[in-house]
């Protein structure tokens, strides 16, 4: 997936006007179903302009899904709503959207929106259709990724691909730096000695990109510093009671090791990482110019390297590049963090029957594939991960990729975590800012944004 | 009609204390005025009054964007306030906002001035085209000077590469100063034209006047130009102020309020907690909070700029 920001003027007092007053229509969770005979139109919102590694491969997908669905259903018509602008937009829009009386049928959305969309009661549960219609392919769904819209016992969102994360590496310049391939660090030591004897065999590389800062918005440190965190000794973001963690042992480790990379120069430089273009993509660009050893980024990395995506075009990728799990911190597996597009029925749909039949489209084998492939994600049939037109499409990221899933967590959906993930990216920030910052005052730093915005009642402190 | 005088006036008599206190204007206001003015106070009632009362009652509620206090939501009293008194972050992003349009006025003017009094002395073909490239800068799209200013002063930019540190980010070591000279470079086209205007207004003989005494240049600045520009430079402030009060977008391309808080102005802010972090109720106060610093340059501006007797 690609991050495009766009920026819209702060009309915070019309937005919220205008959404308010689309609300007094009031939530109702009527659902009927349509008569088989009847002609009808369902509509589905997505995101335009940044689900797909590019929008013309967007459109394509959305109009073969469109195309496909109403030869099969004939009855039914399907109307497509592209939503314009960055991540960030996006998700005002559509809460916007779903604030009004008629919102769409469909919606592809984060899955870290979920929880909040359920919570407002927009959307439907979706059991009843998973154990009929659905179940050939959800059934194929790892239990991990069939949780991903379970709450409360009823699953209200199926995901239509994940984004995990791993170990690239630049084959060559591990070489160089005397560095045995393949290469696959045990711990978080590993990594930090394998980026000096990059630092010290090519001064001019960046030896390590680990993303820092808040410029990517969430998803940034999803593709970052949330995965080092996964894979320390205190993982947990949210609590089952749902506080946030704040202060913990493992998030003094994550930040003590961007300290350590920061400090020594082994991160890259903040013009790159606090870039408004893209961040989480650059590495990249880099590694196809030769300019990066190693980054602990996001599995789209891969196929942004293919003609079709051309993020730039780099045929030598894969014998160029390398794929590592990226280890926890004294080893004994991988860690990764885990966040996918889901779909979701609105709760207010006139046709459930036919919206998910519409799901029931767009998540057959060929187009969980296609989008899979075009928007960099890790199709969550599992049995696709080693299929050709998957594995092929950027080999060997696509299947190594598809293998490190197992080993992945999910991150939480809550409006808390929004402010939360907003301080951990001002703590990883301020170190690539200012390296003599230590983790310790970077995660005090966190503690106190997070307390000053949530209250003291919504954080907690873990050994 | 009220009898017109003075107190130090000829007409003497015991009315003359009450005459003069009496309000010149009352016997202009006529009863069917009202009916006249209904339309204009119909109009500032829908479009102004009843808004800003719905934004002031929506800070005081607990309204999200979703969730469950989007759809069952109410008023919450002070709560707001109080934790708006409490926000660190807030009171750092007025700081910010402080120092962002202070910055920003300072800069307005003295480049303004600066452009429009050597553009009076440059050579017509040089006006023309030194005037038009500034006020090219003003009319600018606030996003396209915000991916100017970030192309140029981030590392290998353009702002580097001139002075030789071709590998220092400026923006990210110096945001808040680097996102004040875009906003000062993208509005002292309005600033050079309006102060031009005024100095052009400024009379030859009282300068020539006071070169004839020997005044010194800062002088005839101090005591000649200045003066005479009062009322233009008043106007410059408050507008920069304002439009800077408002500038979201050139901020927002730039750095999105980062790093950290650096360059976190409130609109920026109320953005953030109205569409990132889902709080639309807390988004409106903070928003209130501009539109009483915007009246606060209002009244300043109304006090400062009335003529004096």
């Amino acid at each position: 997936m690609r991050l495009l920001r766009g920026a819209k003027a702060p009309r915070v007092i019309a937005a919220t006007a205008l959404a308010t007053v689309a609300m007094t229509a009031g939530i109702s969770a009527t659902v009927s179903t349509a008569s088989a005979s009847s002609k009808v139109t369902i509509s589905v919102a997505y995101a335009a302009d940044t689900t797909f590694d590019t929008i013309p491969l967007g459109t394509k997908w959305w109009g073969a899904v469109k195309k496909e669905f109403q030869q099969k259903y004939p009855n039914v018509t399907l109307k497509l709503i592209p939503v314009p602008g960055g991540e960030p937009d996006f998700l005002t829009k559509l809460a916007l959207l779903f604030k009004q009386s008629n919102p769409p049928d469909v919606v592809q959305f984060p899955s870290t929106e979920i929880a909040l969309y359920q919570s407002s009661g927009y959307l439907l549960s979706l059991d009843k259709y998973l154990s009929g219609s659905g179940k050939t392919w959800f059934s194929q769904y790892p239990t991990v990724i069939q949780n991903e819209g379970k709450i409360g016992g009823k699953i209200y969102a199926v995901s239509a691909g994940e984004n995990n994360n791993g170990i690239y590496y630049d084959k060559a310049i591990l070489q160089k730096a005397g560095i045995p391939l393949p290469w696959q660090p045990k711990t978080w030591a590993d990594i930090i000695t394998a980026a000096k004897a990059i630092k010290k065999a090519e001064p001019k590389v960046i030896p390590l990109w680990v993303d820092a800062g808040t410029s990517a918005g969430p998803n940034g440190a999803g593709y970052g510093i949330l995965n080092l965190l996964a894979g320390s000794a205190t993982p947990t973001i949210q609590t089952a009671s749902g506080k946030m963690v704040v202060s913990s042992k493992g998030l003094l480790q994550t930040l003590d090791f961007y300290h350590t990379v920061f400090a020594d120069g082994l991160g890259a430089p903040t013009s790159q990482l606090f870039s408004e273009n893209n961040a989480p993509n650059i590495p990249s660009t880099d590694f196809a110019k030769g300019t990066l050893g190693i980054a602990v980024a996001a599995n789209f990395i891969g196929g942004n390297w293919t003609k079709m995506v051309s993020f730039p075009y780099w045929p030598k990728a894969s014998t160029a590049m390398g794929v590592a799990g990226l280890p926890k911190i004294n080893g004994g597996g991988y860690a990764s963090t885990l966040s996918g597009w889901d779909f979701g029925i609105s709760s207010k749909t006139k046709d459930a029957e036919a919206a998910f039949n519409l799901i029931n489209v767009m998540q057959e084998s060929k187009n969980m594939i296609d989008a899979a492939n075009w928007a960099g994600w890790v199709p969550p049939v599992k049995s696709y991960w080693s299929i050709p037109t998957y594995a092929n499409f950027a080999a060997p990221f696509n299947e190594e990729f598809g293998k490190l899933l197992a080993s992945s967590s999910e991150l939480p959906t809550s409006a808390n975590y929004s402010v939360w993930v907003q301080a951990i990216e001002q703590a990883s920030g301020a170190i690539a800012q200012s390296p003599s910052t230590s983790g310790a005052a970077a995660m005090s730093q966190m503690k106190s944004y997070v307390t000053n915005q949530l209250g003291p009642s919504a954080v907690t402190t873990l050994p | 009609m009220t009898v017109m005088t003075s107190p130090e006036g000829t007409v003497a008599g015991p009315d003359l204390e009450r005459l003069w206190k009496t309000r010149r204007d009352r016997d202009r206001f006529q009863w069917s005025s009202l009916a006249l003015m209904t339309p204009a106070f119909g109009l500032l009632i829908i479009l102004f009054l009843i808004p800003m009362g719905y934004a002031v009652y929506l800070g005081l509620t607990n309204l999200t964007l979703v969730g469950p206090d989007s759809v069952k939501w109410g008023f919450t009293g002070l709560q707001n306030l109080s934790r708006l008194r409490q926000d660190s972050t807030f009171w750092t992003s007025l700081w910010v906002t402080g120092g962002f349009i202070g910055g920003s006025i300072v800069g307005v003017l003295v480049a303004g001035y600066w452009l429009a009094s050597l553009l009076m002395r440059a050579r017509p073909w040089m006006r023309i085209v030194v005037g038009g490239v500034v006020v090219v800068s003003w009319m600018m799209p606030a996003v396209t000077a915000g991916m100017t200013w970030y192309a140029s002063t981030t590392q290998g930019g353009a702002l580097g590469t001139l002075i030789g540190m071709r590998n220092t980010n400026f923006l990210d070591s110096w945001p808040l100063v680097i996102v004040t000279l875009a906003n000062i470079w993208s509005m002292t086209g309005f600033s050079m034209l309006v102060i031009g205007a005024a100095l052009r207004n400024i009379p030859s003989e009282a300068i020539e006047a006071a070169m004839v005494e020997n005044a010194s240049a800062w002088q005839r600045f101090r005591s000649i130009v200045l003066p005479l520009l009062r009322p233009t430079m008043i106007a410059v402030v408050l507008l920069t102020a304002l439009l800077s009060l408002a500038n979201f977008g050139l901020i927002y391309i730039m750095t999105q309020g980062g790093p950290g808080n650096a360059t976190n102005i409130l609109p920026l802010y109320s953005y953030q907690q109205a569409f990132s972090f889902n709080n639309l109720a807390y988004g409106a106060l903070i928003g209130n909070v501009m539109v009483l610093l915007a009246t606060v340059f209002g009244v300043l501006y109304v006090r400062v700029a009335a003529p004096r007797s």
